[in-house]
């Protein structure tokens, strides 16, 4: 094709201008602008549909649903509670450093829910300050609550769980949009869903190693580098000298050890010097031993924290803790700057490189719970996608059969009418970029079910006011006027169906109501409008004394 | 050509006759359900849904002997085109939703464990947590009622009588239960794709009776004269050759759908190739004959007011 045909307007427009030329020379002048308007429209739908699939490198105009072409179908909740934990740990940090700052002595304060925390035991002459204190910080989303005896209640308003689990919901969104498209998807799709809006569609065509994809979008890749205050090889003997407790500002988190297969269990500073949000970059690389290891610069701003934390702490452990493991250990040698910092860890290759995939693109904000998985392999795609068009070819050929020996020539008209009606559906799919998935196949053979219906109506009117002595163009232009009502009706009872079956929102079910849907309408242009000018057309002015039909 | 010339066949008179069988197959079939036939696709029961490609053909007993160890009381069958050497294997245990994917990995283990020398080559899968199972059945059922109700109002709107609506609904209605006593006896599964496929019937079944209501709708117009039941039987009548051909071609193209759209689109086939049949006859029977009786009672209610 020259490449002026290439831009689709072009070729429309030069399509549509010798239609426009064929029509003049050949065409009653009462029946030319209608023919130019429908000839125009179904070239548009031709240009829009073309290449329908992927030819020579070129991507077909119809999307293939992944029940087509393979590939993996996901929806995970949102764990919502992990989102609010963490606002609350963090409620809990301020509430305790600003009390310290003001010098109110207070007993614990703890998370008590989810969306909650407490502070008790504040010294009796102070309770106004502390009430001041944390009215003053948590104003807003906050509601304090105080019962007596220098005890506080903190918790979120309703409105501010809302919105935090909306954030959430999107921060999940962008950041597997990120890791998706680390993992080189085409086409991937990744929405909110659900009745409450926590949960998560993941769709991947085409994907073909599925556990990886999995993981990588699983892993939370909550990073962060912690001091190490002591090891040991128990929880036990990590905590004899405190007589079992964890100070309130250490946590204890198990990982490897020097030895392969023996777990260690370390104490570990809570508050992290670096966190997976503090990352510029990371990559694969192999360390002195050439272990493949990651490697990962820092955002200017937490450089700085970082080469004056790691100067202040020469000689002692920083532990790298992975979504609460600690995958190693290494002994801080000197001051760390920006670059050519390594997480090391006895990983494989490929471990470190979906590691490095997944920090870059950022930890998620909650963990997920998977609630449905579909994967399906690419060649049984392939055989599904061959089942269903020779049952679609099937069908058509037979009715195609049927209408001429049925109608004859008359039966042409409803041919036509049909490879219009398709032609429309697909220019309308390719044109949404709405996807064909084997339902919607389906909903195809349907739509032309539908479609020979509305030629049958026509057909079988213009029959009986031909037997009842009408003559040939007014038994003609009769049939058209009666059925109209009838095909109205029909058509907008069972778009009522479709629009239910669209609520579904499940990826197939889906597929088959835009077919539906689609196909419905474009069979009232084509088996009623396109059909009725044929009629007009072939009779013409002249007296026609019989009708093929 | 012409299939029936000038039909005149008392569809009327014979109503009650079906009416009767309806009502018995519906009874056999809620009969059959209530008593634990209906079976749930994996969308719906939750669980773990395996297709399983294999080299070479595949030996059920053997793969079965593979899979019984990691999980006890799967359901094992060879599937689709033999040639293709493809199994289905249904595992029944819930997917616990930490690792949805543990009892799919297990089976696939067990098989290249102890069945290696015929490997699997491809896999799809579908897992689906308790939640979502319950969740999908609830809104099927509520959007399939909601889907009916708005095309009663729809239809009680265009025909200004509400009987139009309740018979076309009921009708419609009579289609789906049918069909589910149709597939829970030939133990289809109710997949995604048979709701979808149950749905669309209700518009269909609907689409027929409209153009028979609608042919009455006109007669009404011409023919003050006659009697409701002449009318709507005149109705039925003429529009016959058209009923026949419209349903008759769609049957054999869902027909075709049923026995070449592959394993996919089996039970949806079925339930497409009986609806439509299903659909016909409540058109016939069960929609025109309500609307009927509906109106010869007020005609036998007005009399006697009048008399007196």
């Amino acid at each position: 094709m020259p490449p002026a045909l290439q831009n689709p307007i072009t070729l429309w427009l030069l399509l549509t201008a010798a239609l426009a030329g064929l029509v003049y020379a050949f065409m009653r002048e009462e029946l030319r602008v209608k023919a130019i308007a429908y000839g125009a429209f179904l070239l548009a739908c031709a240009v829009a549909v073309w290449p329908p699939y992927e030819r020579n490198g070129t991507p077909g105009k119809i999307h293939l649903g992944l029940d087509l072409r393979g590939g993996i179908h996901l929806v995970m909740q949102v764990v919502v509670e992990d989102a609010w934990n963490a606002t609350v740990d963090d409620a809990v940090t301020t509430a305790r450093d600003q009390a310290t700052r003001k010098g109110i002595q207070i007993g614990p304060v703890q998370r008590a829910t989810a969306t909650s925390f407490t502070v008790e035991g504040t010294e009796p002459a102070r309770v106004k300050d502390m009430r001041d204190l944390l009215r003053d910080f948590f104003r807003a989303g906050w509601e304090v609550r105080e019962s007596g005896e220098g005890k506080f209640t903190v918790e979120m308003t309703d409105l501010y769980q809302r919105q935090l689990k909306d954030q959430t919901v999107q921060e999940v969104i962008r950041t597997l949009e990120r890791r998706v498209n680390a993992l080189g998807v085409t086409e991937p799709l990744i929405a909110a869903q659900g009745a409450r809006g926590d949960q998560i569609l993941v769709q991947l065509p085409g994907v073909r190693d599925v556990e990886q994809a999995k993981r990588i979008i699983k892993t939370t890749a909550q990073l962060a580098l912690k001091l190490v205050e002591t090891q040991a090889a128990s929880r036990e003997t990590l905590l004899s000298g405190t007589g079992g407790r964890v100070a309130d500002n250490m946590e204890v988190a198990s990982g490897l050890g020097d030895t392969p297969g023996e777990p260690v269990y370390y104490l570990l500073r809570k508050e992290a010097m670096i966190t997976g949000r503090d990352l510029k970059s990371a990559r694969v690389g192999v360390d002195e031993n050439n272990r493949p290891d990651i490697e990962f610069s820092l955002k200017a701003t937490a450089a700085d924290k970082f080469s004056r934390d790691t100067g202040r702490n020469i000689g002692r452990q920083l532990a790298i803790v992975l979504d609460g493991y600690v995958h190693s250990a290494p002994v801080i040698q000197g001051r760390l700057g920006a670059d050519n910092n390594r997480i090391t860890g006895r990983f494989t290759t490929q471990e470190a490189d979906e590691l490095a995939k997944v920090l870059k693109a950022g930890a998620l904000p909650a963990s997920l719970k998977y609630q449905h998985q579909l994967t399906v392999g690419a060649s049984l795609g392939r055989d599904s996608i061959r089942d269903g068009v020779r049952a679609s070819i099937a069908a058509m050929a037979f009715i195609t059969i049927f209408m001429l020996f049925y109608y004859r020539l008359s039966g042409v008209n409803a041919v036509v009418a049909l490879a219009a009606n398709l032609l429309i559906l697909l220019a309308a799919m390719a044109y949404t970029d709405a996807t064909l998935t084997l339902p919607g196949i389906a909903g195809i053979i349907l739509t032309v079910g539908v479609g020979v219906d509305t030629n049958v109506l026509v057909f079988e009117r213009i029959r009986e006011e031909l037997r009842n002595g009408k003559t040939v163009s007014a038994a003609v232009q009769n049939g058209f006027e009666r059925v109209w009502v009838t095909i109205l009706d029909t058509h907008a009872t069972a778009l009522i169906a479709a629009a239910f079956l669209f609520q579904f929102g499940t990826g197939a079910i889906k597929g088959f109501a835009v077919t539906l849907v689609i196909g419905l309408v474009a069979n009232v242009f084509a088996s009623y409008f396109v059909s009725k000018f044929l009629f007009k057309w072939v009779l013409g002015k002249r007296h026609v004394e019989s009708l093929s039909i | 050509m012409e299939i029936i010339k000038n039909p005149h066949i008392d569809f009327l008179g014979r109503a009650k006759y079906f009416v009767a069988l309806s009502l018995l197959l519906i009874a056999a079939g809620i009969f059959w359900i209530a008593s634990g036939h209906l079976r749930y696709g994996v969308e719906f029961s939750g669980g773990t849904q395996l297709e399983l490609q294999f080299q070479a053909a595949p030996d059920v007993d053997q793969i079965r002997a593979a899979v019984e160890r990691v999980s006890p009381g799967a359901v094992i069958q060879t599937y689709g085109d033999a040639k293709e050497n493809k199994v289905l294997v249904r595992i029944s245990q819930e997917a616990p939703e930490a690792d949805l994917d543990a009892p799919a990995r297990a089976v696939r283990q067990a098989l290249a464990d102890s069945y290696s020398p015929n490997p699997v080559t491809e896999s799809s899968s579908e897992i689906v947590g308790p939640v979502v199972g319950a969740e999908l059945r609830q809104k099927a059922l509520l959007l399939t009622v909601l889907g009916l109700l708005f095309q009663l109002v729809y239809i009680a709107a265009r025909f200004k009588g509400g009987i139009w609506g309740i018979g076309a609904t009921i009708a419609a209605f009579h289609d789906v239960l049918v069909c589910l006593a149709f597939l829970a006896f030939f133990r289809f599964e109710i997949t995604l794709n048979v709701i979808a496929a149950l749905l669309t019937l209700v518009g269909y079944s609907v689409n027929d009776t409209i153009v028979i209501f609608d042919r009455a709708r006109e007669n009404m117009l011409h023919r003050r004269k006659d009697s409701m039941a002449k009318l709507l039987n005149d109705s039925l009548n003429q529009t016959l050759t058209r009923t026949i051909i419209s349903n008759g071609t769609t049957f054999l193209a869902v027909l075709g759908l049923f026995l070449f759209g592959g394993e996919v689109l089996r039970g949806f086939g079925f339930t497409m190739v009986v609806g439509i049949v299903v659909g016909t006859y409540s058109t016939l029977f069960i929609a025109v004959p309500l609307v009927n009786w509906w109106y010869a009672r007020q005609e036998s209610n007005a009399r006697p007011a009048r008399a007196a």
